[in-house]
């Protein structure tokens, strides 16, 4: 066949990532061997074979991978893949399939697989990444240890700078210069045989009195330790640190295709959150702390690109904002001196929650054991201002609500709050319940468990089957509606003449977040996170499996969405913001989006259905 | 398949070239299988003009129909060898006179060309009549006298179909790109005769994809 006859074919596999990769003429063996079938709706899933696995293009339609247990692991549309994962690790195949929409797949066989993985080290570099991906979705407890499993792969140089073994060192050095390294590889033959770093021009060269003159040989370190791409970044750092040194090569298949420097890891870890909170518990002066929080946005970038949960970006970034708390708390009270009673420094509204994103503000209140005197109001004034203060410099700006401990007003002991929380419930007004949405979500950063405890369970009592608080309550969560319109189209959002695009948060995560509490409130359930809180509906029944499992999907979804879309802001240099513009997004994101908000439409129905029936 | 499909067979088969009467006897065993286990192949051909008498087939797209899948690793594009120019109709097809100088099949080896690649398979056609008609203007010593092997015509299924749903079918809406637009298959902006054979068999594929594949293969049949 020539080649012009499977054009569109051809095009399609040239367009998608990793097949652009690949060299022509392993384009062209693609086309040429791909085997096409149509699924249908109707059948359900896709006919997976453990003994013929195949590699599934999806050409057009949409699916749905989930696990032996159900849970949702991906969604598909044109151009994505599945398939894989057993034919990378040989296993049989315990996920399925759903088949969403109708569609055609292109199948391409496990042995023109594995030529094209090694035929084209992009190609198999992708499908490691999305086997890895898919595996940590499939771990359904995957954490923070993930980030120092990174490969090095993902943080060498690619295409070092080489020299051939005969170069003259001055030479040598010279490049060196221009790419502004301290090392480089010594080539001989295509072979690595030795590495030429700055120390070795120092001892080898200049102390021994040898002119530019010698050929690198003479002068490398010749039979370096070297590292394979598919290390991780820990066994790298263990290498350097056994053998003393600070460069490491990279060979993949025993050719050299990167360097790896002790600074490329020292930079990568920085701004991993175990070493990041951990910096901020060895300052020791709010000055230095304020330099410490610069990293944040580094880390937030950085926790987008590893593509970890949204759920669990936000618990990160609020263990981090937890850590500053308290770090500036013990930093205050060292100046100040031990403080006259106990307190407890209460978080409120995403902090509470554990779900901080980007430029949060602060939400935060301070419940003592006994009503102050004087001396004691005087003391915490003081702290709670150093605090707040320092929790704005940090970038946490201070509340425009003025909903923070350094105001009088919410600096209370445990029986004011008591009776506050009481106000609140017994007269559900409209500012009373705003409020609600900001105080019901509150966690204990720093003080006595036991007194916190004793304010929390007081309030559950309160709440629970409390009909016409939670009237009102649901009332107020059903004030906004996810943004779709009668046609079931995006309704955005409109500045005067500007079109800002739709509202990720105040028409999605804040209104799961609202269904989530009236639930929690009305059954006494003490969780604030609203995963969690979503977690324990569905243990207790008050939620179906299904439908907790929908809105816990839609939540996930919705601040993937604000996370990723504020990644690409950051990476813009635009002002970070929740709006989303829809022409931003693939079809099959559109797609799912509407999927997420119409559980959230579903779940808000339902929740009329149940709490406000009777009024 | 009833006694009256095999009579039919067997009458259809008299007085066949022996190649041809091997196609049809190769067809029996296949019609009372399940769908599902029958080899096909979808078939497509480009010809200078619309009149099997005054016209000429320039080039045929073969695509293997196996287990539900269209096997591309088996696929074939032939170019044939045709009298005279392709004159206008290369603005459809592509194929200008110059492509037809090397590699190409002479016309009167293209019949045998393509039953032996077509034994024991049934064959896919979007609009069957007129590659018959074409086929049949092939047959040495009595051209003319029709083909009548039984094959699958898309465009038929689709008829049934729609007259299903309601009786005036619009103008146009059996078209090869129309039938496929309402399978939400993708637009090929190429044409040849391979990647028009795989747009039918795709379009075959939609088709019967929600259909229970025990169904014998004969209830998708067109018999000329």
């Amino acid at each position: 066949m020539d080649e012009s006859e499977l054009l569109p074919i051809r095009n399609f596999l040239a367009e998608i990532a990793p097949f652009n990769e690949l060299p022509a003429e392993l384009l062209e063996e693609c086309s040429r061997s791909v085997s096409i079938g149509y699924y249908s709706k109707v059948s359900g899933s896709v006919p997976l074979s453990s003994e013929n696995p195949m590699l599934y293009i999806v050409r057009s339609g949409a699916f749905e991978v989930r696990n032996a247990e159900g849970e949702l692991l991906d969604r598909l549309g044109a151009g994505d893949y599945f398939g894989f994962p057993s034919l990378m690790s040989g296993e049989s195949i315990s996920n399925k399939v759903l088949i969403l929409e109708d569609g055609l797949v292109y199948h391409l066989t496990l042995s023109l697989f594995e030529k094209l993985r090694a035929g084209c080290r992009a190609f198999d570099r992708f499908f490691n990444r999305a086997y890895a991906k898919r595996l940590r979705h499939q771990k359904a407890s995957h954490n923070v240890a993930l980030m120092t499993a990174n490969r090095i792969s993902s943080l060498m140089v690619m295409a070092p700078v080489s020299v051939d073994h005969k170069t003259p060192v001055c030479d040598a050095a010279k490049l060196m210069r221009k790419h502004r390294v301290s090392s480089a590889l010594v080539i001989d033959n295509q072979k690595l045989v030795g590495i030429l770093t700055d120390r070795d021009l120092r001892n080898r060269v200049l102390a021994e009195g040898l002119n530019g003159n010698v050929p690198v040989y003479q002068a490398m370190t010749s039979a370096p330790v070297t590292i394979d791409a598919n290390a991780l970044v820990f066994e790298a750092m263990l290498q350097m640190s056994q053998h003393n040194i600070h460069h490491l090569p990279v060979l993949e298949n025993g050719q050299p295709v990167g360097m790896v420097t002790s600074t490329d890891i020292i930079r990568s870890q920085s701004s991993q959150p175990i070493f990041l909170i951990g910096e901020i518990e060895r300052q020791q002066d709010v000055a230095s702390l304020i330099h410490v929080s610069k990293q944040i946005p580094l880390l937030l970038q950085n926790l987008i690109g590893a593509d970890a949960r949204a759920e669990e970006i936000g618990r990160i970034l609020t263990s981090v904002t937890d850590a500053l708390t308290r770090r500036l708390i013990q930093l205050n009270q060292a100046l100040l001196g031990e403080p006259p009673l106990a307190f407890c420094w209460l978080a409120f509204g995403s902090q509470g929650r554990q779900d901080q994103m980007a430029c949060s503000d602060q939400d935060n209140g301070l419940l003592l054991a006994k009503e102050p005197d004087a001396a004691a109001t005087a003391y915490f004034d003081a702290l709670t201002h150093a605090v707040c203060s320092g929790l704005n410099d940090c970038g946490y700006v201070f509340c425009p609500g003025d909903i923070m401990a350094q105001n009088p007003a919410w600096r209370m002991s445990l029986e004011n709050w008591q009776q506050k929380f009481s106000g609140w419930v017994n007269t559900p007004e409209p500012k009373a319940l705003m409020h609600a949405s900001i105080f019901f979500d509150m966690r204990c950063v720093f003080g006595p468990e036991s007194l916190f405890t004793a304010l929390q369970n007081q309030v559950l009592a309160t709440t629970c089957d409390n009909d016409i608080f939670l009237a009102a309550l649901a009332g107020n969560a059903l004030s906004e509606s996810p943004p779709l319109g009668f046609f079931r189209q995006f309704v955005l959002e409109r500045d005067g003449s500007e079109e800002k695009g739709i509202d990720l948060k105040h028409r999605g995560s804040v209104l799961i977040n609202d269904i989530a509490r009236v639930y929690a409130l009305s059954a006494g359930i003490n969780e604030v996170n609203t995963a969690k809180r979503i977690r324990v509906l569905i243990a207790q029944g008050i939620l179906t499996r299904k439908d907790g499992l929908n809105l816990a999907d839609a939540l996930e979804f919705i601040a993937h969405m604000r996370l990723a879309n504020q990644g690409r802001q950051y990476e813009n240099r635009e002002a970070l913001s929740n709006y989303l513009r829809p022409q931003a997004l693939s079809s099959l994101m559109r797609h799912q989006l509407r999927d997420a908000f119409k559980v959230v439409h579903d779940a808000q129905a339902a929740l009329k259905l149940k709490f406000m029936r009777s009024f | 398949m009833s006694p009256w499909q095999q009579l039919s067979l067997a009458w259809r088969a008299r007085g066949a070239a022996p190649l041809l009467r091997e196609y049809y006897q190769s067809l029996h065993p296949l019609l009372q299988r399940p769908l599902s286990d029958v080899s096909l192949v979808a078939v497509d051909m480009e010809m200078t003009g619309l009149e099997p008498q005054q016209n000429q087939i320039i080039s045929v797209g073969l695509v293997p129909l196996i287990q539900q899948r269209l096997q591309l690793a088996t696929a074939e594009h032939q170019l044939v060898g045709i009298s005279g120019s392709v004159g206008q109709s290369a603005v459809i097809h592509g194929i200008v006179d110059r492509h037809l100088q090397a590699q190409t099949l002479a016309q009167q080896h293209l019949l045998s060309w393509l039953l032996q690649r077509v034994m024991g398979k049934l064959m896919i056609f979007h609009h069957a009549p007129l590659d018959l008609a074409f086929l049949s203007a092939l047959v040495p010593k009595a051209p003319g006298s029709a083909l009548r092997f039984p094959v699958v015509d898309t465009l038929q299924i689709e008829r049934r179909r729609l007259l299903r749903e309601r009786h005036i079918l619009p103008q146009g809406c059996l078209r090869l790109g129309a039938c496929r637009q309402r399978y939400h298959l993708p637009v090929y902006a190429a044409h040849n005769a391979l990647m028009d054979a795989i747009a039918c068999g795709e379009l075959f594929l939609a088709q019967t994809a929600s259909i229970d594949p025990h169904v014998a293969v004969a209830e998708f049949l067109w018999w000329p």
